[in-house]
């Protein structure tokens, strides 16, 4: 009995071979999207790590400054005076490969210190001119693939660019990485005398940082006592992995929100299954019937239809994980590129494709399956044990239970409404509480269906005669499909309006946040990796010759550093102007007259809004600072609307910061350019005067603003990647949907081909209810979408990053929803009135 | 041939394996010996390559202090320290502390302007061993540095040599006496030595030629008898210690030498008042080389040179390290030119340096006789290429 189970199933997969494509396409794109954002996050984390372990190494515990420098007398005198022995000095920092699109991680080391931290693996063929390396300037060791990769040999020399200046670099040894791990940790990495690296960085005099090894004993903790007491002000010891703590962080609510967007993908696709599954046991039932008369079990059929399931999302999945991976290579370089944007440099070489994201992905495949399969299953189970069946009968359950399912979707949007009440930061919280009105709209959406076709069938009626009203009471009398596939369309366009208006929200409140904060004509820093955070400096000369170019009235500079304190880095900003800053800055909180009037003269601090959310700290309290004197307290004047970073960050004053740090570089200059002067020839004029030394980036104001709008784009590419996506996802759903609910109709439309219904009336009766679903889902799906968007702006990114953004709804997004909905429905539509209009009524009034 | 020219080159080669496997160290996961060994190459070329450098090439006129302090256009340079030393209750310590120095590129390749403090152009490697003779415990470190940052580093006036905490200094501009420091988790000496003879300069007036070419040789002095007081540390437990101890100055720019593998350095000091040096310089057969030689310097200061037929030389006895090698361990040394029969005896066998590069170095005590007269006395003993890895051409 079971073998004629199988073979029915087989013979119904057979006959209906654009269903079951469509199913296993929905699965594979739901696993897909999950696995894709998944590999992307890991890869991107595991980059981070190895590339932090590289750098890491053994150490357990390291000296840092307040700022982003210490002292290199800080290490003699460890090493000397005190007798540490366990201890390495470290200058670390970034290099781009001009011409080459790389960027390579720099470490600078004592090659006779690092033995105990680093061990850079390299077989026997691994060769190091050590005289070189450690007495030749410029020289460095670079892994044989890295080596390869940039098209070099040993003993070539290659150009390296930091902070807008070029160095040619000697390459005086190959480490050959003994196997994959080891030639993944060394890759992209360059390793140079720390000779070298204080003058390729400019810091002579200084050290990024000193590594430690403490052993994690009584002596271990003298020892770090000892050296604690030794250290000069401003100096302190921390734990290795404090910093790689720090920086994961960093990243963990944008990974954290990219996995929840692919997580909405999959439940789209879930709806899609039921949808498929449920139409196949619906067209046969009477099939069912007979085989329940012929004694096979409810049990059996039960087992039978979940063992279709299976093998559905069996397939699905192991496309979907195949589509996965290809995606994933795409979406890791649009993710990278976003932490490369905002947080810091990171280099993905390639997909690592982790076998606990595959697992997830064949868990979420499968799992997601044949959950949607559990209420078609059940229903198949209950097909009466007779030849004869009726539809109806589904659908007036259906009917009868509407009330119960507006009552369930009411009692969810209000459960979703009071998750999103509860006082947390959780994300987690919020994406449940999203989920929660998402399922609730789709418990809605049958009696949403039924009331708005039976408004549209007389307009319809009006507009397309009886063929109109037709379709609108079809629409109706198969409520039981037509409101999934409604449902189904709904979500996934809801959801790219959620997002859309999201983004765009965003967008238009960092455009007015630049247009008042950026009050000069021309800004000028010199290149940096992170383009949200400027660790490069000007050159002293350089600056001196910009102020006094022709046509200059005014300049203020800015300095940014970042300083470690004991909950992360804290990006510190340092702002040396005059009356014009007032009108750059709005506060969330705050005394504005009172702050402007201390701001130079007292130790008074402005705070960011995503750093009083980060902290806790707000207009009043005060904050503790590490400085070149230790630490000190400053008073928090304001809190100021920014949207530069979602780290935050403090603005103190230059005649204040002088006065705690000993460190007088620029990180950048505004210029105000005279009464009646051309800013773009003030702008050629000054990169003029700026000369060759160093490279730098002189943009106008309007070009800055553009720039930062485009990088702006650039970091919602991920997002918006993800949001067609789940349009894509949704399109396959709406046409399974509406293309089986069709082909099921063939005996009918053959019955009205009989009654002479032409080919030409076929189709228009097709499109038409297509049409009519497709209008309702566009219509039901921007109050939804709306309500996502409110969700995300409100609650998510708040909890995210902790911008207030405003709501800013462009009319595109919304006629883009009915747009996608229709054009989803009516080419839904295309191939069952082709097929309907084509088939030979007699034939398919034989075939039932 | 120069048997202390051969010492030269072939410290070198350790130096120069011990500085690829300091330096190479942190390239490789596991420095085992045949990767050093494979990376010798590099320390041969290394050595290899003397162009640029300044030679010892003729005589040249010892002027001190000055010559004290370090010769920075020379390839490598050595300062040398090794004693016996008795505290104030009877316990016995052997010292033996060396820094070298070696130039990374010639100088007239360095370069005038780097910014770095950094920037070196010589590198530092430190050798410091205690031995503890009652309770037969060795103690033996091993630095590195490079010569920057105030981490490592060489001075004339007033003259100091250091490499990170450890240091010799002259305690003013005369040069003598000079203080000797070291300390390492909690083993330590420091001591004051008192030259109690002239300087002694070796070979020709301090040229030591190493072969017929002319520059292949090296500039050398040494102070057979410094009187050394001050204080040994072990456990952090300080002892005032009083003893003798000798002071080795080489510097040279030459080649490595190909065919010796190792010596027998002994450096002896007796009680009637004369200081004995003798090398014995193994060829890689293992035959000892028919120029090995000495010198043996009076009370006065007056030296006599040694031939290898002056001296008759027996092992009377061998030492296993544990770490893997033979050593010759006890030996009966007899110069019937000089009536002198004595038998040098290790004050305790477990003396080897495991450091980057293993060797035996050890304080050795001394009984015989003289004209017939007993004579005793203490010293040191250095030998070298027995352990397996020594400078990776050891004997099968």
């Amino acid at each position: 009995m079971s073998n004629l189970l199988r073979r029915s199933s087989w013979r119904y997969a057979w006959q209906h071979p654009w269903l079951m494509g469509l199913s296993v396409l929905g699965v594979a794109l739901g696993v897909a999207m999950v696995v894709s954002i998944d590999l992307a996050n890991t890869s991107a984390e595991k980059a981070f790590e190895q590339s932090a372990a590289r750098v890491t190494g053994k150490a357990t515990h390291q000296v840092v400054g307040a700022s982003e420098e210490l002292d290199e007398a800080v290490y003699t005198m460890l090493r000397v005076q005190e007798g540490v022995r366990d201890i390495a000095p470290v200058v670390e920092g970034y290099a781009s490969v001009p011409g080459a699109g790389r960027t390579l991680h720099v470490l600078g080391v004592d090659a006779f210190a690092e033995a105990p931290f680093r061990s850079y693996v390299g077989g026997p063929g691994s060769n190091v001119e050590l005289s070189a390396f450690m007495a030749t300037p410029n020289t460095g060791v670079v892994a044989q693939p890295t080596v390869q990769a940039l098209n070099k040999a040993l003993g070539d020399t290659l150009t390296l660019r930091i902070g807008g200046k070029n160095t040619v670099l000697r390459i005086v040894g190959e480490l050959v990485p003994d196997d994959d791990r080891s030639a993944q940790v060394i890759d992209n990495l360059l390793i140079v005398d720390i000779a070298t690296a204080q003058e390729l960085f400019g810091i002579t005099g200084h050290l990024s940082r000193i590594d430690l090894i403490i052993p994690d004993s009584n002596d271990g903790e003298l020892q770090l006592q000892r050296i604690e007491a030794a250290l000069p002000d401003g100096a302190e010891v921390t734990r290795s992995t404090a910093r790689t703590r720090t920086v994961e962080q960093m990243t963990r609510a944008f990974n954290l929100n990219l996995s929840a967007l692919s997580l909405l993908a999959l439940v789209v696709g879930m709806f899609l299954i039921y949808n498929t599954m449920t139409f196949s046991v619906v067209q046969r039932r009477p099939l069912l019937g007979r085989l329940r008369a012929l004694g096979v079990t409810r049990r059996e059929i039960f087992r039978q239809i979940l063992g279709e399931a299976v093998v559905v999302a069996l397939i699905g999945t192991v496309l979907g994980l195949a589509m996965g991976i290809v995606l994933g290579n795409v979406l890791v370089r649009l993710v990278t590129q976003t932490i490369n944007d905002l947080y810091y440099v990171l280099t993905v070489r390639e997909l690592s494709i982790s076998a606990f994201t595959l697992l997830k992905g064949i868990a979420l495949g499968l799992g997601a399956t044949l959950l949607a399969t559990i209420p078609p299953a059940r229903e198949a189970t209950r097909a009466p044990a007779s030849t004869v069946l009726q539809r109806s009968q589904q659908e007036s359950n259906l009917r009868e239970l509407l009330p119960r399912l507006v009552i369930g979707g009411l009692g969810l949007a209000l459960f979703g409404g009071i998750l999103l009440l509860v006082p947390s930061r959780s994300i987690v919280l919020s994406y449940a509480a999203l989920l929660c009105i998402i399922i609730a709209a789709a418990l809605l959406t049958p009696a949403a269906v039924w009331g708005l076709a039976k408004l549209l069938r007389p307009l319809l009626g009006k507009t397309f005669g009886v063929l109109g009203r037709m379709a609108a009471r079809g629409v109706v009398t198969t409520l039981s499909r037509t409101a999934v596939a409604v449902a189904a369309l709904m979500i996934a366009i809801a959801a790219t309006v959620g997002v859309g208006v999201m983004v765009d929200s965003f967008r238009e409140t960092v455009a007015v946040w630049l247009g008042y904060t950026l009050r000069a004509d021309v800004y000028v820093q010199a290149p940096s990796l992170v383009f949200r955070r400027v660790d490069t400096t000007l050159d002293p000369a350089v600056v001196e010759r910009l102020i006094n170019t022709e046509g200059i009235a005014g300049a203020y500079s800015v300095r940014s550093v970042s300083l470690s304190t004991p909950d992360g880095r804290t990006n510190l900003g340092v702002i040396d102007q005059g009356p014009n800053a007032r009108r750059a800055f709005r506060f969330k909180a705050g005394d504005a007259d009172a702050l402007w009037r201390d701001f130079r003269t007292d130790d008074v601090v402005l705070i960011s809004e995503p750093y009083s959310y980060r902290t806790g700290l707000d207009y009043g309290d005060t904050v503790e600072i590490p400085t070149d004197e230790g630490p000190h307290a400053f008073r928090i004047g304001g809190v100021f609307y920014d949207y530069a970073s979602d780290q935050g960050v403090v603005l103190i004053s230059r005649p204040i910061y002088e006065q705690y740090f000993t460190d007088r570089s620029l990180s950048g200059l505004a210029l105000y350019a005279a009464e009646g002067q051309d800013v773009e020839a003030l702008v050629d004029r000054l990169r003029n005067q700026a000369g060759t030394e160093q490279e730098l980036i002189i943009r106008s104001n309007r070009a800055l603003r553009e720039a930062s709008l485009e990088v702006f784009d650039r970091t919602f590419t991920v997002t918006i990647v993800l949001r067609l996506l789940a349009v894509l996802v949704a399109f396959v759903g709406v046409v399974s949907a509406l293309m089986a609910l069709q082909l099921e109709r063939a005996r009918e439309l053959a019955v009205l081909r009989a009654n002479g219904l032409t080919p030409r009336q076929v189709w228009r009766y097709v499109t038409l209810q297509t049409g009519t679903m497709g209008f309702i889902a566009g219509l039901l799906s921007v109050p939804l979408g709306l309500a996502l968007a409110s969700v995300l702006i409100y609650v998510i990114n708040k909890r995210s990053f902790g911008w207030t953004l405003q709501f800013e709804i462009a009319p595109e997004v919304l006629i883009q929803a009915m747009v996608l909905a229709l054009v989803a429905a009516l080419l839904a539509g295309l191939y069952p009135s082709y097929k309907m209009a084509k088939a030979n009524p007699a034939l398919a009034l034989r075939e039932e | 041939m120069s048997i202390r020219m051969n010492r030269t080159t072939l410290f070198l080669g350790l130096l120069l394996g011990a500085l690829v496997a300091g330096g190479v160290y942190w390239w490789q996961r596991a420095p085992t010996t045949a990767q050093v060994g494979s990376n010798l190459s590099l320390a041969e070329a290394m050595g290899g390559d003397t162009t640029g450098y300044l030679k010892a090439d003729a005589p040249r006129t010892f002027v001190f202090p000055e010559d004290h302090g370090p010769h920075s256009g020379f390839k490598t340079e050595w300062w040398y320290y090794t004693g016996n030393l008795n505290a104030t209750d009877g316990q016995h310590y052997g010292f033996q502390f060396t820094l070298f120095r070696i130039a990374l590129i010639p100088p007239d390749t360095r370069s005038l302007v780097r910014t770095s403090a950094w920037a070196t152009e010589h590198l530092y490697m430190g050798h410091f061993a205690l031995s503890d003779i009652q309770n037969e415990q060795f103690y033996a470190f091993e630095r590195f540095s490079r010569e920057a940052a105030a981490l490592a580093g060489a001075q004339n006036d007033p003259f100091r040599v250091w490499l990170e905490g450890w240091e010799a200094t002259s305690i003013d501009s005369s040069g003598f006496p000079m203080r000797v420091r070291a300390q390492q988790d909690g083993v330590g000496i420091d001591l004051l030595l008192t030259p109690a003879k002239p300087m002694v300069l070796q070979g020709d007036n301090g040229l030591d030629p190493k072969g017929a070419e002319s520059g292949n040789a090296s500039y050398y002095y040494s102070a057979t008898r410094l009187s050394a007081q001050g204080t040994v540390t072990i456990n952090d437990d300080p002892q005032a210690v009083a003893g003798l101890a000798w002071m080795d100055r080489e510097w040279s720019t030459s080649a490595l030498g190909d065919d010796q593998v190792g010596w027998d350095w002994f450096a002896l000091q007796l009680s009637d008042g004369r200081d004995l040096m003798y090398y014995q310089l193994r060829n890689q057969d293992g035959t000892a080389d028919a120029e090995s030689d000495g010198v043996l310097v009076a009370a006065d200061g007056s030296k006599t040179t040694l031939r290898r037929d002056d001296v008759q030389l027996e092992v009377l006895d061998s030492w296993t390290s544990p770490l893997g090698g033979t050593y010759p361990s006890g030996w009966r040394l007899v110069i019937p030119s000089q009536a002198l029969d004595l038998t040098v005896t290790p004050s305790f066998k477990a003396q080897e340096l495991d450091v980057s590069v293993r060797y035996w170095e050890g304080a050795v005590f001394i009984e015989g006789t003289t004209n017939g007269q007993p004579v005793e006395g203490s010293g040191y003993v250095e030998l070298t290429g027995y352990a397996d890895a020594a400078t990776g051409r050891a004997p099968s």
